[in-house]
């Protein structure tokens, strides 16, 4: 994948935004930096989207007032990096009151993009509201409908990596023919970033071996060590109780092997560095994330830290998703494709059937990710799926 | 008929099988089993010694705990 003709193969059309990033997506957003606006934020998005026939990405999660300092401060920060995704062209901010609409407008004033901030309790009613919010909204896709797709490197692409509901297929067919097509990603410039911590416990001489200095090892065993540590404080040992008898009996033998059936997904490529919830990286190359378990909750951190796109790879079926990054869904277990075909987007079961070699595999994920990244929906889009979570690590009671 | 078999990396001492006809012991890649194998369990592509490391992704993922004869089932009766 190093030729010229290649290299012309990999561009695709996105959007240019600040600071040299490029969107995949011209998302009109109305983002809800609370709970309390959610309601009025997904009204507002849809009556815009019925009556002006553009629709708007309601961008919503349980965010929450009065969490302890360190909390309060990192759920500000991934609120303010999803407003700056470069997937959105223009975004309304929904606050509950004024105080908290005027530290939003001072936070997002070098925003490189239109951004209108509203406090809902400025209104005089439910209904006037969603007015005002109606009205901001319309001044918003003014300028949004101006951009238009240009011709962008496969480099200005940062690609989140995750899997849910893996099974024997998805070490032998989902996860390595992902890590083929990192490899190549990684190889041509791109950034990609993996993360799920626990996912790596009994992986750690893979680490060591696949990453660029000792000192980015070190830092990636850490985060795995005290995942571990963690996670072993309610009294189970994560290594005693996994692979799981369901697990064996699956045909999966130690941890180490069904850790590598999910790290495989990296291919051969050396981690550039390690990187805290929604941290973004500073240079291209492939980072290790420290995120909890849940999918949704890990995906929010990639995203928050500039994904435009997420893959994901799965056995059984999992809903898992981002409404901002496009998610694309990867699956090799030929029962799972015949019944789920209406929410997968890359169908690698001819892998089993020996239809195709994991080289092909690679080449169907990477035009998976070129179309997308050009514009065509994925599966998870056209069905509204996916959250924004953002962890909590302090008791807020 | 035979059996599909997948092997994810070419230093790999064992091949994974992906379908369900166990009645089957030959693999199309003409690897001949010496049992029944499930989906998603290991065969040995070359007789492995007691000690020796089980490959996968063309990493170790456990030790053979007695000698395993090529097309032999690998799991945690002879590997950990």
């Amino acid at each position: 994948m190093s030729t010229t003709a290649d290299e012309a193969e990999l561009t695709f059309a996105g959007y240019a935004r600040s600071r040299d990033r490029v969107g995949v997506r011209n998302h009109l957003a109305v983002v809800s930096t609370v709970a309390l606006s959610n309601r009025i934020a997904v009204i507002a998005a849809q009556r815009f989207g019925s009556k002006e026939q553009q629709p708007v990405l309601a961008v919503h999660g349980q965010f929450q007032r009065g969490l302890q300092t360190p909390d309060a401060r990192l759920q500000d920060r991934v609120i303010a990096q999803l407003v700056d995704h470069p997937n959105i062209g223009a975004a309304l901010v929904l606050c509950h009151d004024r105080r908290a609409a005027q530290a939003w407008q001072h936070m997002l004033a070098q925003a490189g993009k239109p951004i209108e901030v509203l406090a809902v309790m400025d209104s005089q009613g439910v209904q006037h509201a969603i007015d005002r919010a109606l009205q901001a909204l319309g001044r918003l896709s003014v300028p949004l409908k101006q951009l238009q797709r240009v011709a962008c490197r496969f480099s200005s692409l940062s690609i989140a990596l995750e899997c849910g509901g893996s099974d024997a297929s998805s070490s032998v067919c989902s996860n390595p023919a992902i890590g083929r097509f990192v490899d190549a990603a990684v190889a041509h410039g791109a950034t990609v970033i993996v993360s799920e911590t626990a996912e790596f416990i009994g992986g750690e001489e893979l680490v060591r071996k696949q990453s660029v200095t000792p000192e980015v090892a070190h830092a990636i065993v850490e985060r795995i060590a005290a995942t571990e540590a963690r996670m072993s404080k309610d009294g189970d040992s994560y290594r005693g109780i996994n692979p799981t008898a369901e697990n064996i009996e699956a045909g999966l033998t130690t941890l180490i092997e069904k850790t590598m059936g999910a790290v495989c997904k990296i291919g051969n490529s050396r981690f550039a560095g390690c990187l805290s919830f929604g941290q973004e990286p500073t240079k291209p190359g492939l980072y290790f994330m420290d995120t909890p378990f849940f999918s949704p909750c890990s995906i929010t951190g990639m995203v928050a830290a500039g994904a435009q796109i997420t893959l994901f790879s799965m056995g059984v079926f999992n809903p898992s998703g981002n409404p901002l990054a496009p998610t694309i869904k990867v699956c090799g277990n030929p029962q799972t494709v015949e019944h789920w075909e209406d929410g997968i987007d890359v169908d690698l079961s001819g892998l089993i059937a020996g239809a195709i070699d994991l080289d092909q595999a690679a080449q169907r994920v990477r035009q998976a990710v070129l179309g997308a990244a050009t514009g065509a929906i994925t599966k998870t889009e056209a069905w509204g799926e996916g959250q924004f979570i953002v962890p909590q690590f302090l008791p807020s009671f | 008929m035979s059996r599909i078999s997948l092997t994810v990396h070419p230093n790999d001492n064992v091949t994974t099988l992906l379908d369900f006809k166990t009645e089957d012991w030959l693999t199309q890649a003409g690897l001949a089993l010496q049992e029944t194998i499930a989906f998603g369990h290991k065969a040995a592509l070359k007789p492995i010694l007691q000690g020796q490391a089980i490959i996968k992704y063309g990493t170790p993922i456990g030790i053979a705990t007695q000698d395993i004869p090529k097309g032999a089932h690998v799991h945690v009766h002879n590997c950990r």
